[in-house]
């Protein structure tokens, strides 16, 4: 049961909506944080927090592509495909990950280490072409800074090509 | 919709013609009001708007763009066109994204011929589609073992998703997915497990849901459609069979028809197969040397007439004793009476409406005077308080548990749920889900809990200030009773405080309109005539007995439970719920058939089996029971049974009971005969013959109607309809034809002879708490699970497919205590006995409570103790106390 753990989170998140059932989201990215994707138990626990059916909560992980209903490698690898990023060689990069990795779209290479997506726009239409890895953007990519990241993120876990932190509002360089 | 304003009327005017209309009406619903269809995928009547499918367009002067019409309201003045070309033309372009994926492979669909996709592509787009693209293709995947999808065809309207919500709440489907590639279902790769009612079946306009029970095996041209009543529980919904080749393919129910409304539950949709079941008894048959062998229906007919006159002329007639089942129809019910009654000449008579329903019957007639509900099934829709006790209203009378569900979501009414159930959401729905207030009780303990209810009501002053006035003497021998009983000893028995009393009885006592419904957790439980007494006194206390729209009404389990009664198949009522020791009653009767009514004294089903076990009754004739198969061992229906000389049984199996018999004669089932069955509320309907009967059988009246004239007592009818139009001079309440009859006021004159002495007659027994059970045993109770009826239904293969064995339902805590998991081994065990099951955790269950289902309790019935109830005969054995273990 992993929300046996996180009672206090749970109840806060709870406590913030009038209504159970719109805890949903943050339930499942709850849940998705814990085991790296949403497990069926995880579901079927989430529907009773909510009093929802099982049926419920997995029209609604299915509705989001964020949402991983298998389990997925160490590392997310998200290739924006939109129309900009498309414009400025998406198509290659992606091309270049499925031969590297020798996955293609929504697999996982056989260590586990990688999942491939490919996924609609990123909000980094400027910076393209770009990924997301876990929580990182890796903007104005190019195959060998690919090559670069990934090697970087199976020796140390990051790479320091990934740009940001972000803050908003952005702190006025002095 | 209906819960729209219907204040006021607003004019509209759809393709010219002008109208007026209830403001608030939906443009879809008033353009039908005006014979103008405007073709629509998305929209039905009974759910709530979602305008997802687009194909019901229509242009509105005034309003920018096209608007959807089963979303838009009319509002004064509107002026709505629906055949202009620029709604032509979206209808088409809706169609053509709708087409742009759709298979087209209407040859081997079940739907095609009556598919909405079909008559509108028909209409509109005759060239199919402009999309030149790839279809989309879903690998095939298993759905269940009753229901079949084929994604290609879906059109993605959703109404499946939203009737298994919004009507049956189970919300056991799942649109999974975005856009075009959405799907249809459950959870996950799970096949789905719901409560098969088949409404997504049936509302799917197109073909992407089906059942796997007539799949492939019918065009809809080729079958012949026959309007009937579902034969198993009393619900009484109004369905269509649709049958080929003396065959019976499938059922439907029809939007506007019947209390059902176009809803059914799996047995209706999915049980018609019992009725035509390969072991079905297809000639009679005698006993000879032991063996029961074919004979013509000429020589089993004189062999019974000849024993059976033998039998009477050294014995007497009341030696010998009839029992038949609650699922005849009405006429098959009263020939059997009155053939009791007439050519045997004997009161010792009896059905199946004994194992329960008497208690709720007798309780109205000595409180109010009448036989039936003093409300309709349409005061549940409209009452602001229901009171639920022992009901399991979902599995036992799921179309009631419809219209509660339909009371509170969408009218707000308050729910009162005293019911052995705890609110988990689980594969089917839950009642206690919507309840206001909930008393999960155990079955032994709603008597306490209605006890609980009652002292709140005194307690707290929530009596009527009229009866206060006139009715002191009764107020205060009830306030002495519960007095003497303090909540201390009410929570020791229930676990519940006053308080949930105390509001509850608020609650119900505020409501202008309020009922209570009855179900077979009181009904056949040990003290269930007293139960449904004092939730009677709750309706008197409270001042609503004889308020309109309020009404106690006892739930019958089994279809025609209602009919036996007011046919006067039972042996202390004539036809007419009539008392049969009343000598006008009589007079009028005897008036009536020209003959004398037997002055013996009565014989219900208990007093039958003890005379039996004493050598007093000779001979039985059961038409359609099994008591071998419904009591258990601890009545000594065996002994009984065996103790008789001879045993005349007709029925469509060879069952328990009908293995002993020295004569059986086939009967057909309700598919194959005209009659008519009356529903819970008093309603009676029409059964019509879908098919020819089986094999040599014959309807139950056309038997005992041959069997009077070999016995000289000649009686005999051209057709069915001869005893129906008997039956209607009799009783006028029991037409079929014009609109349904009201249900019948309470009695005053009851009512007040009630107040006065009536009550006191056990009132000490029925206010008093039961004891309380070993901490360590568990309550036990057989009773009905919603997917069959009776043993009957365990022949219908649909059923069986969802639900072929019993195993026993026990709440997850009290497994974990005792070291149990899913698909354990259990012993149960009682001073009666000991039997092995296998256990299923549920968190439905309450805590130290364990549920059976009745339709597979042939081994579990021996740890059930019979107890007979003083007043009404009604025998007790759906609940016993168990030590449960592992078994090793
Ligand atoms: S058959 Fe099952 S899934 Fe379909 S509407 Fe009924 S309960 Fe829902
Ligand atoms: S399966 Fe039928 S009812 Fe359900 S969404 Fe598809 S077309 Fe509509
Ligand atoms: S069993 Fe009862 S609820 Fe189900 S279809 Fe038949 S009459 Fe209706
Ligand atoms: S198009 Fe790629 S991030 Fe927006
Ligand atoms: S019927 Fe109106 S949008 Fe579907």
């Amino acid at each position: 049961m992993i929300f046996d753990k996180l009672k206090d989170e749970v109840n806060e998140l709870l406590s913030r909506y009038p209504v159970k059932r719109s805890a949903l989201l943050p339930l499942l990215y709850i849940a998705q944080r814990e085991e790296g994707y949403v497990s069926e138990p995880a579901m079927k626990e989430i529907a009773k927090l909510l009093s929802l059916t099982p049926s419920q909560v997995y029209e609604t992980v299915t509705f989001y592509s964020m949402y991983n209903l298998k389990p997925i490698g160490k590392f997310h690898v998200q290739v924006c495909r939109s129309l900009m990023c498309a414009l400025v060689g998406s198509d290659n990069i992606v091309e270049w990950i499925q031969k590297n990795l020798n996955i293609s779209s929504g697999q996982t290479t056989a260590d586990r280490t990688f999942t491939l997506s490919v996924v609609e726009c990123l909000g980094s239409c400027g910076t393209g072409p770009m990924m997301q890895v876990n929580d990182d953007y890796y903007e104005r990519l190019t195959e060998e800074k690919v090559g670069q990241i990934f090697d970087d993120l199976k020796q140390k876990g990051s790479s320091s090509l990934k740009s940001g932190p972000f803050m908003f509002p952005q702190p006025t360089k002095s | 919709m209906s819960e729209h304003t219907t204040t006021g009327m607003v004019t509209v005017t759809i393709d010219d013609v002008t109208a007026s209309v209830p403001k608030g009406t939906l443009v879809i619903e008033a353009a039908r009001q005006l014979g103008v269809m405007i073709p629509h995928f998305c929209y039905h009547p009974k759910l709530a708007p979602d305008a997802n499918c687009r194909m019901c367009l229509v242009e509105i002067e005034k309003m920018p763009r096209l608007q959807t019409s089963c979303s838009t309201q009319v509002t004064e003045g509107m002026v709505v066109r629906s055949s202009v070309p620029t709604v032509k033309q979206a209808r088409k372009s809706v169609l053509d994204f709708i087409l742009a994926n759709h298979p087209l492979d209407c040859p081997v669909c079940d739907q095609g011929g009556r598919c909405d996709l079909q008559d509108f592509s028909h209409e509109y787009t005759a060239s199919g589609t402009k999309f030149v693209e790839l279809k989309r293709v879903f690998q095939k995947e298993y759905f269940s073992p009753v229901i079949e999808t084929q994604m290609n065809r879906c059109v993605q309207c959703l109404r499946c998703v939203r009737y298994c919500d919004e009507v049956m709440d189970v919300r056991a489907l799942a649109p999974a997915g975005r856009g075009t590639l959405t799907k249809i279902k459950s959870f996950g790769v799970h096949e789905l497990d719901c409560e098969f009612c088949g409404g997504c079946v049936q509302i799917c306009p197109v073909g992407a849901i089906t059942s796997r029970l007539s799949m492939y095996e019918f065009r809809p041209w080729m079958l012949k459609r026959t309007e009937s009543t579902c034969g198993y529980c009393g619900d009484g919904c109004q369905m269509t069979f649709q049958a080929k080749d003396n065959d019976l393919i499938e059922v439907n129910s029809t939007l506007g028809v019947g209390r059902n409304n176009g809803d059914l539950c799996s047995r209706g949709y999915f049980g018609y197969h019992a009725n035509v079941h390969e072991d079905r008894l297809q000639s009679p048959m005698i006993r000879c040397d032991g063996e029961l062998v074919e004979v013509p229906w000429e020589e089993a007919l004189a062999v019974v007439a000849e024993k059976l006159t033998a039998i009477k002329s050294a014995n007497g007639a009341d030696a010998i004793g009839g029992l038949i089942a609650s699922r005849c129809t009405n006429e098959d019910l009263y020939l059997f009476q009155k053939f009791m009654r007439v050519v045997i000449g004997t009161n010792q008579l009896d059905s199946s409406a004994r194992y329960g329903h008497m208690n709720g019957i007798h309780a109205l007639q000595r409180v109010q005077g009448t036989h039936r509900w003093s409300m309709s099934f349409d005061d549940l829709l409209s009452a602001n308080a229901i009171l639920t006790v022992g009901t399991n209203l979902t599995e036992t009378n799921p179309i009631t548990a419809l219209k509660v569900k339909e009371a509170v979501k969408r009218r707000g009414a308050e729910l009162i749920t005293v019911e052995a159930l705890e609110p988990a959401i689980g594969t089917i729905s839950n009642i206690a889900l919507l309840s206001t207030h909930h008393l999960p009780l155990a079955p032994d303990q709603f008597a306490s809990g209605t006890i609980g209810l009652l002292k709140a009501v005194i307690q707290e002053n929530l009596v009527d200030a009229e009866l206060v006035a006139h009715a002191k003497d009764y107020i205060d021998a009830i306030k002495k009773q519960v007095d003497a009983i303090s909540w201390t000893d009410i929570e020791a028995r229930t676990g519940l405080t006053a308080e949930i009393f105390q509001d509850s009885a608020k609650v119900f006592t505020r409501a202008e309109r309020a009922v209570i419904l009855v179900g077979q957790g009181v009904l056949r439980s040990q003290g269930g005539y007293g139960m449904t007494l004092n939730l009677m006194d709750l309706l008197v206390l409270t001042g609503k007995l004889n308020r309109i729209g309020c009404g106690l009404a006892p739930l019958a389990e089994e279809n025609n439970d209602q009919g036996s009664v007011e046919m006067g198949a039972v042996s202390e009522l004539l036809p007419g719920g009539k008392d049969c020791r009343s000598r006008e009653a009589q007079q009028s009767l005897e008036a009536a058939w020209g003959c004398s009514l037997p002055s013996g004294e009565e014989g219900t089903l208990m007093d039958m089996l003890g005379k039996a076990k004493r050598g007093i009754l000779k001979a039985m004739i059961i038409v359609g029971e099994n008591p071998i198969g419904s009591l258990p061992p601890d009545s000594g229906i065996e002994d009984a049974i065996g103790k008789l000389e001879f045993l005349v049984c007709q029925e469509l199996f060879l069952t328990d009971t009908a293995k002993r018999a020295d004569v059986i004669f086939p009967a057909c089932s309700y598919a194959e005969k005209d009659g008519t069955f009356t529903s819970t509320e008093g309603h009676t309907q029409a059964v019509r013959k879908a098919i020819e009967p089986l094999g040599e059988s014959r309807p139950d009246w056309e038997i005992l109607s041959a069997l009077s004239v070999m016995m000289d007592h000649p009686l005999e009818y051209e057709s069915v309809k001869a005893i129906g139009k008997e039956m209607r001079d009799l009783m006028p309440g029991t037409r079929t034809l014009g609109p349904s009859p009201l249900p019948p006021r309470p009695c005053l004159d009851t009512l007040t002879q009630y107040l006065q002495e009536g009550y006191q007659d056990t009132l000490a027994t029925r206010y008093c708490l039961p004891g309380m059970k070993a901490t360590h045993t568990f309550v036990l109770n057989v009773g009905q699970s919603i997917f069959h009826s009776g043993k009957f239904s365990t022949r219908a293969k649909g059923l069986i497919q969802i639900q072929s064995q019993g195993v026993l339902s026990m709440h997850p805590e009290d497994a974990e205590r005792l070291g149990l998991a899913c698909g354990d081994g259990v012993c149960l065990e009682n001073q009666l006995g000991q039997v092995k099951t296998t256990v299923k955790l549920s968190d439905r269950i309450p805590c130290g409570v364990l549920f059976f289902p009745e339709h597979f309790d042939q081994d579990i019935q021996r740890l059930f103790a019979v107890s007979v109830d003083n007043d009404t005969h009604v025998p007790y054995f759906k609940c016993a106390h168990v030590e449960v273990s592992k078994a090793s």
